[in-house]
C-alpha cells in the first residue's frame, strides 16, 4: 500500500466520519430526549441536500449562505413535523405513543422519499464543485478545498452543537430531559418545547450534512438509505442516545469503512459492519462509550 | 362459567369439535375466508388475477408471521425482507447447485432462516427492542450485499433462475400449495399464540417488569418466538423462490420490510388474521394503482401515518368494533323482546 492511497483512505474516512457524526448526532439527541427511534432521518439529509441544491444552483447563492439556508429551513421542517405529527400523537396516545411514534417516521420515510421522486424526478441533482481548487502537499497527494471545506463546516456544526448543549441554557434543559423528562418536567421545563427543539436541531444537523457534502453526493430521492442505516450502527454502536459517543463513533465509523471497503469491496464490506457490531453486543452491549444512562434494557 | 357447562354437558361433540376449532383460530369467519379462497381459483382462470392472488396470500402470510413477534413480544423485526430472501436463496441453491428435491429445499430454507433468526435473537433480545430491530437490518444489508457480490454463486443483480416446482408454469397449483401453507401458519402461529407460551409472550409485550416478577424468562420466550417467526418467512421465501422464477437480491431490499410491515399493521397489531385481510384487501388496489408509480407509495405512506395516528387498532379494531355493534344490537334486541313478553 503506498502513501497516496493511504493518505486517500484517510481523506475519505474523515470525510465519512464527518457526514456519519452529524447525522448520528442528531439520531441520538432524539433518541435520548424524545425515547423515539427516528427512522426518517435519511429523509431530512435527503431535505437538506436538495435544499442546498434549490439555494445553491437555482438562486444562485453563494456556497455558504446556501447551506446557512438548508440549515435553517431544515430546522423549521424539523419543528413543523414535530408539531403535526409527534405533538398529537404524544397527546393522544400516552402509552403506546412511542411504537406509534416510530411507525409513523417509517411511514413519512416512505412518503417522503416519494414525494421527491415526483417532485425532482429520478435525476441526480449535485454540484460539481462548491468551492475550486486544491492544495497540495506534495504532488501526488493532494486535497480539493471542496472537500476540506465540507469538513470544515461538518466539524463547525458538530462543534456549534455541542456548545449549545453545554453552554447555554436551552442547551442544559435538553440535557436535563434527556436525563430524566419528569424531574425536569417538576422543575418547570415546558417538555413540549424542548420536544420540538430537540427534533428540529436534530433535522438542522441532518440538513446540514445533506447540503454540504452536495459535491461529493448529489441529491436523490433515495439518497437517505444508507447514511441513516450507518448512522443508526453508529448509535448502536457508541450507546443508545449518547450524543457524545454517537460524534466520536460516527469518525470511528467511517475510518473503518473507507478501510474495509479498500481492502474487501462493497458487499464485504457490510458483513465486516456486522460482525464488529456482534463482537461488540457480546462484549460490551452498552456500546463503546455506553453509560447507563438511557439504558439498553426495556424501560 | 354457565355457559360451558352449558356446552359440555347438553350439546356435546359438535360443539366440542367447534371449540377445538376456534382454540386453532378457525371461527367460521375465518373458515369461510379460506374456504372461499379455496373454490376462488375454480372460477377465476385468468393467470393475472391468480397471480395477484398468489401475491396477496404471500404478504398476507408475511404478514402473519411478522406479527406474530410484533404484536405479541413488541419487537419489530426490521430485517424481514433479509430472512425471506435467505429462504428464498438457500432452497433455490439447493435445488440448483446440489440438486436435490425442492422439498428439501423448502426444508432446507426454513432451517436457515431459523437458525440465523436464533442467532440473531440469542445476541440482541436480551436488549431493548431497537437492538433486535437493528441488528435484523444490518444483517439483511450484509445479505443482500453478498447476493449482490457473490457473482459465480448467486449470479448478483442479473438474477438467479429458479425451476418451476414440479415442473408446472399454471398458477393455480402455487395457489393452493400457498394456501396450504398459510393455513399450516394460521394454525400453528394461533395455537402458540392461544396456550401458556402465548400468554407468555403477550405478557412480555405489555409489561415486562410485571412478566419479570411473575417469573417468566423474558429472553427465553423472546428468542422462541423471534427463531419461530423468521423460520417462517424462510419457508416463505423458499416457496417465492419457486413460484417468481427468479431471484434478485432487490428481494431483500427494505422496502419490502416496510410493505409487510405496512400491511400487519394496518391490519392490526396483535391479530394474525388481520394481515391476511388487509394484503387481500390492499395488494390488489396497490396493483390496479400501479400506473400511478410513485404517487402510489406516497399514498401506502400516508395510510400508514393516517392508521397509526388516527386509528391504531386498525383493521381488526374495526370489524371487532363492528362485532361489538352487531352484538350490542342483537342483545338489546333479545332484551327488548323479553321485556316485552313481560309485559304481555
Amino acid at each position: 500500500m503506498q502513501l497516496t492511497s493511504v493518505w486517500n483512505l484517510f481523506i475519505t474516512g474523515t470525510l465519512r466520519g464527518g457526514l456519519y457524526a452529524l447525522m448520528a448526532a442528531g439520531l441520538a439527541l432524539i433518541m435520548g430526549v424524545m425515547n423515539v427511534s427516528s427512522f426518517m432521518h435519511g429523509e431530512l439529509y435527503m431535505i437538506g441536500a436538495y435544499l442546498g441544491w434549490l439555494a445553491h444552483v437555482m438562486l444562485g447563492f453563494d456556497p455558504i449562505l446556501s447551506i446557512l439556508c438548508a440549515a435553517l429551513t431544515s430546522f423549521v421542517v424539523g419543528v413543523l413535523m414535530e408539531k403535526v405529527f409527534f405533538h398529537p400523537l404524544r397527546r393522544k396516545s400516552e402509552k403506546e405513543w412511542l411504537l406509534n411514534a416510530y411507525l409513523v417516521t417509517v411511514g413519512l420515510s416512505f412518503m417522503l422519499q416519494n414525494v421527491a421522486l415526483v417532485v425532482f424526478k429520478p435525476v441526480f441533482r449535485g454540484v460539481p464543485a462548491y468551492w475550486e481548487g486544491s492544495i497540495q502537499l506534495s504532488p501526488t497527494m493532494g486535497i480539493s478545498i471542496d472537500r476540506m471545506m465540507s469538513f470544515l463546516i461538518a466539524v463547525v456544526a458538530i462543534g456549534a452543537f455541542w456548545l449549545f448543549l453545554r453552554r447555554t441554557k436551552m442547551g442544559r434543559a435538553i440535557r436535563a430531559v434527556a436525563e430524566d423528562a419528569r424531574g425536569a418536567m417538576l422543575i418547570g421545563i415546558e417538555l413540549n418545547n424542548i420536544y420540538t427543539l430537540s427534533f428540529g436541531l436534530s433535522s438542522m444537523l441532518a440538513g446540514i450534512a445533506g447540503a454540504s457534502l452536495l459535491s461529493l453526493t448529489p441529491a436523490y430521492p433515495t439518497m437517505g438509505g444508507v447514511p441513516l442505516a450507518k448512522s443508526w450502527y453508529v448509535v448502536i454502536l457508541a450507546g443508545l442516545g449518547n450524543t457524545r459517543g454517537a460524534i466520536i463513533g460516527g469518525f470511528i465509523v467511517g475510518m473503518l469503512e473507507s478501510i474495509s471497503y479498500y481492502a474487501l469491496g462493497a458487499g464485504w464490506q457490510d458483513v465486516v459492519s456486522v460482525v464488529i457490531l456482534i463482537l461488540i453486543l457480546l462484549v460490551k452491549p452498552s456500546g463503546l462509550f455506553g453509560s447507563e444512562v438511557k439504558g439498553m434494557l426495556e424501560r | 362459567m354457565q355457559k360451558t357447562y352449558e356446552n359440555t354437558s347438553a350439546i356435546g361433540l359438535g360443539t366440542r369439535f367447534a371449540g377445538r376449532l376456534r382454540s386453532m383460530g378457525l371461527s367460521i369467519p375465518i373458515l369461510a375466508f379460506f374456504v372461499i379462497l379455496a373454490v376462488l381459483p375454480q372460477f377465476i382462470k385468468d393467470e393475472y388475477i391468480l397471480r395477484l392472488l398468489v401475491i396477496s396470500l404471500f404478504f398476507g402470510a408475511q404478514a402473519m408471521a411478522f406479527n406474530f413477534t410484533t404484536g405479541f413480544i413488541n419487537v419489530v423485526n426490521f430485517g424481514f425482507a433479509g430472512f425471506v430472501g435467505l429462504g428464498a436463496y438457500t432452497s433455490a441453491l439447493l435445488v440448483i447447485e446440489l440438486g436435490v428435491s425442492p422439498w428439501l429445499g423448502f426444508v432446507g430454507g426454513t432451517v436457515a432462516a431459523g437458525i440465523l433468526g436464533f442467532l440473531t435473537g440469542l445476541l440482541t433480545l436480551r436488549l431493548r427492542g431497537i437492538y433486535a430491530a437493528c441488528m435484523a437490518w444490518f444483517v439483511q444489508i450484509a445479505l443482500m450485499g453478498l447476493a449482490t457480490v457473490n457473482v459465480n454463486l448467486t449470479r448478483g443483480a442479473l438474477g438467479l433462475v429458479v425451476p418451476p416446482l414440479g415442473g408446472t408454469l399454471h398458477t393455480a397449483p402455487y395457489f393452493y400449495l400457498l394456501l396450504l401453507m398459510s393455513i399450516g401458519i394460521y394454525v400453528v402461529t394461533t395455537m402458540i399464540v392461544n396456550s401458556n407460551m402465548g400468554l407468555a409472550f403477550r405478557a412480555i409485550g405489555q409489561n415486562l417488569l410485571a412478566a419479570r416478577t411473575s417469573g417468566v424468562n423474558p429472553t427465553r420466550y423472546k428468542v422462541i418466538n423471534w427463531t419461530i417467526a423468521c423460520a417462517i418467512a424462510g419457508l416463505l421465501g423458499s416457496f417465492y423462490a419457486h413460484f417468481i422464477g427468479i431471484l434478485t437480491p432487490d428481494m431483500m431490499h427494505f422496502k419490502h420490510t416496510v410493505e409487510v410491515l405496512a400491511i400487519a399493521y394496518i391490519g392490526g397489531r396483535g391479530t394474525l388474521w388481520g394481515g391476511l385481510i388487509a394484503s387481500f384487501l390492499m395488494t390488489p388496489v396497490f396493483e390496479y394503482l400501479k400506473p400511478l408509480m410513485a404517487v402510489r407509495l406516497i399514498i401506502y405512506g400516508f395510510f400508514l401515518i393516517l392508521v397509526m395516528m388516527f386509528y391504531p387498532q386498525g383493521l381488526s379494531g374495526l370489524f371487532q368494533m363492528i362485532g361489538e355493534w352487531i352484538k350490542g344490537r342483537r342483545e338489546k334486541g333479545t332484551a327488548g323482546k323479553a321485556e316485552s313478553s313481560m309485559e304481555g
